[in-house]
């Protein structure tokens, strides 16, 4: 069955001076589905984002939404066309209210045009239900803990009402029950149609939440399939734990199965 | 730093405050019908101050790029308001027009490039800005007068005149007063707070910040292009190192500082203090030569204390004690 | 023709050492502290004072004087780093500009009612003496002024680089919390920081005194010239600032010849057009987003 290709990055690569971030990376995304990215630190997972979103330049490849060329275009183009995404440190509206924040994201995403700015608090009041947020609607962005700051961050973004939403690390930094919810969150996101591109380090919600996972190394693409065959993979767990630790842990199994 | 929160008029106390503040206008209003011309021409100076505060506010205050030139507009207002009484034979509130526009554009022109720039380079690309346009006017002889400036004629009837420069300053400052109340509910509001809470957010989320930018400092430009316009008619003659001043600059940014940078009334509120405390100082003791040192030693006690301005303090979100002022230092020290 | 050529060549060369070191100390207050120091014409304006000083009341040489210009400079620096900029260091930008601008204003207001605004010179024996290579005339001064300017410049680039002190101000530039980590006591390491760019700006004002005449408002085209410099060589590197330093002469003394009057103008006009077209100047860090 043909599943409808909503974003793809061909060849994508971003220099910075001499050292490759990122370097001829193809990468399809499925309407629909929800797309894990992982990679040790510095695999060029943010960058890749910052590229694909418009807010680095492109050094060379291209991008296609739906069909359509955005290589090269502004962030704020892309905003509008109905991609959004987090950033891994917040960076919310502190002079803001938590309302005002997320109306922002209504007033000018995708569906901002025809908004008012009434409408856009209304549809922010939506949003900070959905979020489960209402009770922080009249605080100050810079009033909030961690966890409602990264949810907030979520709101302002889901406020876009974007059709491809790029989550950077949400889960950084949440202890295991508020990792659950956030799971949960993710997931009925998902159901109201929201395509998801999810970059994580807390491989808990990798498995618990994508059905496919892309691997990113020194810039490149290192393997892709679905959370278990990637999690498994031996070069995965090279990159991350390092080729002595694939070493022990064979010598491991064969004392095992010798002993 | 709490500058700034994003209220639509003062906060905390919004009916009560907003009472006095119409009330205070209304006032201001009738003064003319029974002060002396010396306390209207002060009070015009100070309603000029207040719009060239108000419109510093929308690129300084709201969007938080800290514009250092902008008495540049302030004199482009002028010159052109003059040039086209002189030249075009033009009525003043059509001339006035052709000022402000010529603000704007010239806005518009510099804003374009140099508004990519961070802040402190925004800042001082700003300043560089203005110096050159004084040299720029001196230079230009044939169009600008030069050295010896322009000169414009007498306001007709000439009784009327402190009442018609009082007025249509007053006009001006509660027209700055709407239009800022009117653009924070539109999203070009929004886009400035956003821009200067986080721009890269605001870029993210689909505000064109460079439109945004641009569009309040042009806004800056035309208030102060307009009190130029008026300035220079009244004081009927216009000279690059009268309308150029870098000290004009300064004194709009401190009113808007002294009163709240990113509220409504706070420039508005400002220029009053503002003018009220030199006034003191100078007048009553006697510090004319230090005239500028006690300017310096404001604006550096103010930095240091409460640079969110004294509008915090009125709408009672912070209590007036010592403990408050030095939050400041402890927030920002090293 | 030729000879006006050769002429601008060598003035401008000349004029390089000098806005070298004008820009020199801006550029590493605005690199490691982050502060455009509106104030720094002030310091340049103050150090001239210092050599006029000395030389009319007391007959002291202006160059023996750059020390003692240095030595004051670097103390007011640092008290004034110390005691009042660090108070609200890390607050938005607005904060510390206002109060530089405002410090420049209390300074060179208290020097005009002070020394008045007249314009004085600092005019030794050897003032207008100095040879000549075909027709192009090097004044003694000039040279000498070109000369200590780029010794003045090696000597800083020693400190950065070779000495604890220096590297500790150059991690502190990098990355504040990891130096302070490493036991670098960060308010001195500042206060030390721009006691340094006042230090070399009242030398530039000691050498500028010899060769221009000098008045209470001489320091703001200065202070315009080191940030325009800034921008065309990049923030953090010593050549950078000469590289800025060098172009930037150059474009003033031939703009000086065809556009006398439009020197800031022309200035602003620069930098604009190096910020369009190449946002991190010839070489060094984006000043842009």
């Amino acid at each position: 069955m043909e599943r409808e290709v909503i974003l793809e990055a061909q060849k994508v690569t971003k220099h910075f001076g001499g050292l490759a971030a990122v370097q001829d990376v193809d990468m399809k995304i499925y309407r629909g589905e929800i797309l894990g990215l992982i990679g040790p630190n510095g695999a060029g997972k943010t960058t890749f984002v910052n590229v694909i979103t418009g807010m680095l330049p492109i050094t060379s490849g291209k991008v296609y939404f739906k069909g359509k060329d955005i290589t090269g275009w502004s962030a704020y183009r892309i905003g509008r066309i109905g991609i959004a995404r987090t950033f891994q440190i917040v960076k919310p509206f502190r002079g803001m209210t938590v309302r005002e924040n997320v109306a922002v994201g209504a007033m000018f995403g995708h569906k901002g045009k025809e908004r008012s700015t009434k409408d856009a608090l209304r549809k922010a009041d939506e949003v900070l239900d959905f979020v489960e947020m209402s009770h922080l609607r009249t605080k100050h962005a810079d009033e909030l803990t961690l966890p409602y700051l990264k949810r907030l961050e979520l709101a302002k973004a889901l406020a876009m009402e974007p059709e491809l939403l790029f989550l950077d690390e949400v889960m950084a930094g949440l202890n295991p029950k508020e990792i659950e919810s956030a799971m949960e969150l993710v997931r009925r996101i998902n159901e109201r149609g929201v395509t998801l591109l999810v970059i994580e380090h807390v491989m808990k919600a990798i498995a618990g939440v994508t059905e496919r996972v892309f691997v990113l190394n020194f810039g490149m693409e290192l393997a892709q399939g679905t959370p278990e065959e990637v999690l498994n993979h031996p070069d995965v767990i090279k990159a991350y734990l390092g080729e002595k630790f694939v070493e022990r842990q064979k010598r491991k199994q064969q004392l095992r199965s010798n002993g | 730093m709490k500058i700034t929160r994003f209220d639509k008029l003062f906060g905390g106390r919004n009916g009560v405050l907003l009472g006095l503040a119409v009330a205070f206008i209304l006032i201001l209003a009738l003064v003319p019908l029974f002060a002396s011309g010396f306390w209207m021409r002060t009070l015009t100076m100070i309603f000029l101050l207040a719009a060239m505060a108000e419109g510093w506010n929308y690129i300084g205050g709201y969007t938080g790029y800290a514009a250092f030139g902008n008495v540049a507009f302030f004199g482009v207002g002028a010159y052109g308001t003059a040039l086209a009484m002189l030249r075009l034979h033009f009525p003043f509130f059509l001339a006035m027009v052709v000022g402000v526009l010529a603000a704007m554009a010239f806005a518009v022109i510099i804003g374009l490039p140099v508004l990519r720039l961070k802040g402190h380079y925004f800042a001082i690309a700003t300043v560089a800005l203005a110096t050159a346009m004084g040299e720029l006017a001196d230079f230009w002889t044939s169009f600008t007068g030069g050295a010896a400036g322009l000169t414009l004629p007498f306001f007709n009837p000439l009784k009327w005149s402190n009442q018609f420069f009082y007025y249509i300053s007053l006009l001006l400052v509660v027209f700055g007063l709407w239009l800022t109340y009117f653009l924070m509910n539109r999203k070009l509001g929004y886009s400035w707070v956003a821009v200067r809470e986080n721009e890269d957010a605001a870029r993210m989320m689909g505000i064109n910040t460079t439109w945004s930018k641009v569009t309040a400092f042009a806004l800056s430009a035309m208030m102060a292009g307009a009190a130029g316009a008026i300035y220079g008619y009244w004081s009927t003659f216009v000279l690059a190192e009268e309308v150029f001043k870098i000290d004009y600059t300064l004194q709009m940014i401190l009113a808007t500082v002294l009163g709240g940078p990113g509220t409504i009334f706070g420039p508005f509120i400002g220029s009053f203090i503002y003018y009220i405390l030199i006034t003191l100082l100078v007048f009553f003791f006697h510090v004319g030569e230090f005239h500028e040192t006690i300017l310096g030693t404001i604006i550096i006690l103010v930095m240091v204390f409460t640079p969110q301005g004294i509008m915090d303090f009125l709408s009672g979100k912070k209590k007036l004690t010592i403990s408050s002022l030095l939050e400041n230092i402890r927030m920002h020290r090293v | 023709m030729n000879y006006e050529i050769g002429q601008g060549v060598v003035n401008a060369l000349l004029l390089t050492g000098t806005l070298t070191l004008v820009a020199i100390g801006f550029s590493i207050v605005w690199g490691i502290l982050n502060i455009i120091n509106i104030a720094h014409g002030a310091f340049i304006m103050l150090g001239a004072y210092v050599t006029y000083w000395l030389f009319t009341l007391y007959g002291v040489d202006p160059f023996l004087s750059i020390p003692i210009s240095m030595a004051l400079m670097f103390i007011l620096g640092y008290v004034i780093q110390r005691y009042l900029i660090n108070l609200v260091i890390r607050a938005p930008l607005l904060v510390t500009f206002l109060l530089t601008f405002a410090l420049e204003i209390v300074i060179i207001n208290l020097a005009t009612v002070f020394w008045k605004g007249d314009f004085r010179s600092v005019t030794t024996s050897y003032s207008g003496a100095g040879f000549a290579i075909g027709h192009v005339q090097v004044p003694y001064v000039r040279l000498a002024a070109f000369v200590i300017s780029l010794l003045i410049t090696g000597l800083l680039h020693v400190f950065m680089t070779y000495t604890r002190q220096g590297n500790a101000i150059r991690a502190t530039g990098m990355d504040v919390d990891a130096a302070r980590l490493q036991g670098v006591k960060i308010a001195h390491t500042y206060a030390l920081t721009f006691a340094l760019g006042a230090a070399l700006a009242g030398a530039a004002g000691s050498l500028i005194s010899v060769s221009f005449p000098i008045s209470p408002t001489m320091g703001g085209e200065y202070t315009l010239r080191a940030f325009v410099i800034c921008v065309l060589g990049g923030l953090g590197s010593i050549p950078g600032v000469l590289a800025g330093a060098l172009v930037f002469a150059f474009i003033e003394v031939f703009s000086g010849v065809y556009a006398p009057g439009l020197k800031e103008a022309i200035a602003l006009f620069v930098m604009v057009l190096v910020l369009i077209v190449r946002p991190s100047g010839i070489a060094g860090k984006a000043f842009y987003h």
